[in-house]
C-alpha cells in the first residue's frame, strides 16, 4: 500500500511483545481478601485507602478521595453519569489518547458512540468469526503445534487480539508487528511516558497516511466507516478519528487478550469444568461471563463527582476523584455466592466487568466473539491440553489491569 | 373471577428510547425476547419468549435502565429479593 512509508524506521524492528509484559499491570497476586475486608466495614470508603501497595498521600487542598467495593454502590455510580464524571479520564489519559469517547459526558458522549456502534454490534461482527478470528488463531497455533507444549500466552492470547483489530481496521498485513508495539507502548504509558507519547504520536502519523488512502479507497474495514460518517450533519475530523482509533487499542486488544487469558487459567486449574466444557461447547457462554465477573481483565473505573453527594452513608465533596473496584463489586458476597471461585455453572447474574451505564464496554461483543472462537479453536486443534508440569506454576497478577502472565501448557504433539 | 395465583398474567416488556443507548445487553441475556433495530434501539420481538428469571437478569442487567416489566398494568420491580 502506497503512503505507509513515513514511519518505515520501525517497520524492519523484529518484536516480541513479551517484552512489555511486566509493565503494564503490576505485579499483586491477590488483592481481594484487601478489598473483602475493606468492603465488609463500609462498600464505600472516604479517604486513602491501602491495599498492599502502600496508602497514598492525603492531599489536604483537594476532596478526599472515595474509594468504592460494594456491587449496588458502583452500579449505582455508573449508573448517575450527572452526578459521577468521566471527564477525570481527561488528565489520565487525555494527554496520551487525546480526546475520547471515555472522557466525554452526555450527550456529547452518545452521539460520538451512536456513529461507531453499529460497527460493533453482534450481527455486524458475524462476519469477522471464520474469515478473521478463527484464521488468525489457527495460524498462531500452526507455529508451535507439532512441539507438543506451548506458552498460551505468549504463543496465542497476547497475539490474536491486536491482528484482529488490525484487520477489523483494514491494515496491511505487514504493518502489524508495529502497530502491535505502539499499540502495547501506548498501553504502557503509565511505566513510560515519553515512549507512550511517542507511540500516541507515530500512531496518528501512522493512522493520518492510512485515512488518505480510504478516503480515496474506501473499503469494509472502520476506518473507512469513520471517515464516511456523519453526526448531525457533520463529519467526525481527523482528530476525533484518530482519538477514536488509538482508544481502539488499550480498550481492544489489552483486555481482550487479558480476559482469555484468564479464562484458560481458571480452565486449566479445574479439570471438571475444563471438561464440561470441551464436551459442550455452549457452555462457553457463561464460562466467559463468570471469568468476566470473577477476574475483570479491567479492575478500576475513575469518575468524578460534579456536586456533593451520598453514597452507602458516606459524604463525597464536590470534585472527590472517585474509583469505582470493578474486581472488587464484582466478588460482594451480598450478590455472589462463594465469590472468590470460579464456577461457570453459578447462577448467571449480570456483573461489572464490561462496566455499567452509558459507558458500558462499547466492544463487549466483539470481546465475547473473539473468545469463544479462539477457545474453542484451542480445544478443537490441541485436544484436552493440560499445565506443562515441568514449568513454573503461572499466576494471574495486577492491580489496574489483571490477568496470567504465562500459561505453560502441554498437549498431544500435532493436536 | 380468575384466580390470578394459579395462572399469573404475562409480563409486559417495555424499552425507553431515549435512555436505550443500544449496548445489546439484553440480546445477550434474552435473545429470543429482544433484538436491535437498524438505528441501534433495543426492540421487544416476544415477550413471552424467555422466563421471567431470565427476563428480570436482562432488565437489571440494562447499563442505562431502559427495560422495565410489567404486569396487569404494574411496573414490577426489578430489585433482588436477597
Amino acid at each position: 500500500m502506497p503512503g505507509l512509508n513515513s514511519t518505515a524506521d520501525f517497520a524492519a524492528v523484529p518484536f516480541d511483545p513479551y517484552e512489555l509484559k511486566d509493565v503494564v499491570g503490576g505485579t499483586i497476586r491477590d488483592p481481594y481478601p484487601a478489598m473483602q475486608a475493606l468492603r465488609r466495614i463500609s462498600p464505600v470508603h472516604s479517604g486513602p485507602i491501602d491495599l498492599g501497595e502502600g496508602a497514598e498521600i492525603a492531599d489536604p487542598t483537594k476532596p478526599a478521595p472515595v474509594t468504592v467495593f460494594g456491587y449496588d454502590e458502583v452500579v449505582q455510580v455508573l449508573r448517575d453519569s450527572d452526578t459521577y464524571s468521566s471527564t477525570i479520564y481527561e488528565e489520565v489519559m487525555g494527554m496520551v489518547m487525546g480526546r475520547t469517547i471515555l472522557q466525554m459526558d452526555e450527550p456529547e458522549h452518545r452521539s460520538i458512540r451512536t456513529l461507531v456502534a453499529s460497527s460493533f454490534r453482534s450481527k455486524m461482527l458475524e462476519r469477522w468469526e471464520e474469515d478473521l478470528v478463527a484464521r488468525v488463531v489457527n495460524e498462531l497455533i500452526d507455529t508451535f503445534i507439532d512441539e507438543g507444549r506451548t506458552d498460551l500466552v505468549r504463543s496465542v492470547t497476547f497475539n490474536f487480539p491486536v491482528q484482529v483489530i488490525a484487520r477489523i481496521l483494514g491494515l496491511p498485513r505487514e504493518d502489524y508487528p508495529r502497530f502491535q508495539r505502539w499499540a502495547l507502548e501506548l498501553t504502557s504509558v503509565a511505566a513510560n511516558w515519553e515512549r507512550g507519547i511517542a507511540a500516541s504520536n507515530a500512531l496518528r502519523d501512522y493512522f493520518a497516511d492510512v485515512m488518505e488512502e480510504r478516503r480515496a479507497h474506501p473499503g469494509d474495514d472502520l476506518i473507512s466507516e469513520l471517515v464516511r460518517t456523519e453526526v448531525e450533519g457533520r463529519h467526525l475530523t481527523d482528530e476525533e478519528i484518530f482519538s477514536f482509533l488509538r482508544l481502539i487499542l488499550p480498550a481492544g486488544v489489552e483486555t481482550t487478550y487479558r480476559a482469555t487469558g484468564s479464562m484458560l487459567f481458571a480452565l486449566l486449574h479445574d479439570r471438571t469444568q475444563f471438561d464440561a466444557l470441551y464436551n459442550d461447547r455452549s457452555l462457553f457462554a457463561p464460562a466467559f461471563e463468570e471469568v468476566v465477573r470473577w477476574e475483570p481483565p479491567v479492575c478500576v473505573i475513575l469518575r468524578r463527582a460534579t456536586r456533593e453527594a451520598e453514597l452507602a452513608g458516606v459524604k463525597i465533596e464536590s470534585g472527590a476523584d472517585i474509583a469505582l473496584l470493578i474486581g472488587a463489586a464484582n466478588r460482594d458476597e451480598r450478590k455472589y455466592p462463594e465469590p472468590d471461585r470460579y464456577d461457570m455453572f453459578r447462577e448467571q447474574r449480570q456483573h461489572v466487568g464490561f462496566g455499567f451505564g452509558v459507558h458500558v464496554c462499547l466492544g463487549m461483543h466483539l470481546a465475547r466473539m473473539e473468545s469463544r472462537i479462539a477457545v474453542n479453536t484451542l480445544l478443537d486443534r490441541l485436544g484436552p491440553f493440560t499445565l506443562d508440569p515441568d514449568a513454573e506454576p503461572p499466576h494471574i497478577e495486577g492491580m489496574a489491569f489483571r490477568s496470567p502472565l504465562s500459561l505453560p501448557v502441554v498437549f498431544t504433539p500435532g493436536g | 373471577m380468575a384466580d390470578d395465583a394459579a395462572e399469573p398474567r404475562p409480563l409486559d416488556v417495555r424499552v425507553d428510547w431515549d435512555r436505550c443507548m443500544g449496548s445489546g445487553n439484553c440480546v445477550f441475556w434474552a435473545p429470543e425476547t429482544f433484538d436491535l433495530s437498524d438505528d441501534g434501539h433495543a426492540v421487544v420481538v416476544d415477550a413471552a419468549a424467555t422466563d421471567e428469571e431470565r427476563l428480570r437478569t436482562a432488565a437489571q442487567g440494562c447499563p442505562v435502565g431502559a427495560i422495565s416489566l410489567w404486569r396487569a398494568g404494574a411496573e414490577v420491580p426489578l430489585e433482588e429479593s436477597t
